[in-house]
């Protein structure tokens, strides 16, 4: 390893070492996408973002199930699962139909 | 209120065909919201006879379907507010798995990702997602184990995209707890969207 790998890898251990931990962060990433962060929160997710691609990872992931759901929800014919209305409730529904027309 | 009578006759019978068309996407819809088969049917039930009654609201402007959808999405909501109000959240009751483990590490780095559980490099976009086909089982797979109403806060939230006001308000929870049962499904739900498309165990390879 290089002298500047060394250090890069240094600098990055004592700021992880310094900043709230994954598991609090992951909280903040949460929340970034329910509330404006505070400007402390911001740069203090800023610099673990920097320094850990992991929870960069987990941030991009929530955006990404995100916009895939919602891009797939204005579709209409989307199938969300094989469940299907029983002939029971069809049936059930097709009287309370006839007997309020 | 009486109904005017001898209404036009092919009112009840174009319902019932909306029935045949649309009942099954309509219950699918609900289930996958509600997460529970009877209250999905009474749901869409509720939905047609909604849609008997204004049935001349819509007269054929736009699409039947995206108009009995934007029905039983007030049907979905009214569903929460009753079920709220008959058996409101106890404080303390289970918003969902914590996944310690996620964060649980003994090389002194404690609260950091454990490598086991870290997330990996997704290489995606959302319609690469979308194109695999599986999203929709797969998620209503992962949510199965969450608590109902952690269940439901997701999907309300991040698929319907709801505010988290309007969530709070049909839910019966505070703020802080939707926010709670969120960071919860959405950590379990990461993991398990991971485990099932991206972690499939790799073949050896061969020498």
């Amino acid at each position: 390893m290089s002298w500047y790998e060394k250090s890069k890898h240094a600098v990055r251990f004592w700021l992880l070492r310094r900043l709230p931990a994954c598991k609090q962060t992951v909280e903040i990433i949460s929340q970034s996408m329910e509330r404006p962060l505070t400007l402390r929160e911001r740069v203090l997710l800023k610099l673990h973002l920097w320094v850990c691609m992991w929870c960069l990872w987990y941030m991009e992931h929530l955006q990404l199930m995100r916009d895939a759901l919602r891009l797939q929800e204005n579709e209409t014919d989307v199938d969300v699962s094989t469940a299907s209305l029983s002939d029971e409730a069809r049936e059930r529904i097709r009287r309370s139909l006839t007997n309020n027309s | 209120m009486s109904e005017p009578q001898g209404t036009a006759p092919h009112k009840s019978s174009d319902v019932s065909v909306w029935l045949e068309r649309h009942g099954d996407y309509l219950f699918k819809y609900a289930v996958f919201r509600l997460r529970d088969t009877s209250a999905a049917e009474d749901a869409v039930q509720e939905t047609f006879l909604a849609a008997l009654k204004a049935y001349e609201k819509f007269e054929g402007r736009g699409s039947e379907r995206t108009w009995l959808v934007g029905i039983l999405k007030h049907k979905v909501t009214d569903h929460f507010r009753r079920m709220t109000r008959e058996t409101p959240l106890e404080p303390g009751e289970d918003e969902g798995p914590e996944h310690a483990e996620f964060f649980t590490r003994t090389d002194g780095w404690d609260n950091h990702w454990n490598n086991e559980y870290a997330p990996l490099d997704w290489h995606a976009t959302p319609a690469q997602l979308l194109e695999r086909g599986d999203l929709w089982r797969v998620l209503s797979d992962c949510l199965s184990p969450l608590p109902q109403r952690t269940a439901s806060a997701f999907t309300l939230r991040e698929v319907d995209g709801l505010t988290s006001e309007e969530i709070c308000e049909a839910l019966g929870v505070t703020v802080n707890n939707l926010w709670v049962m969120l960071h919860r499904a959405r950590l379990h739900l990461r993991n398990c969207l991971e485990r099932n498309w991206f972690r499939k165990e790799p073949t050896k390879p061969q020498s």
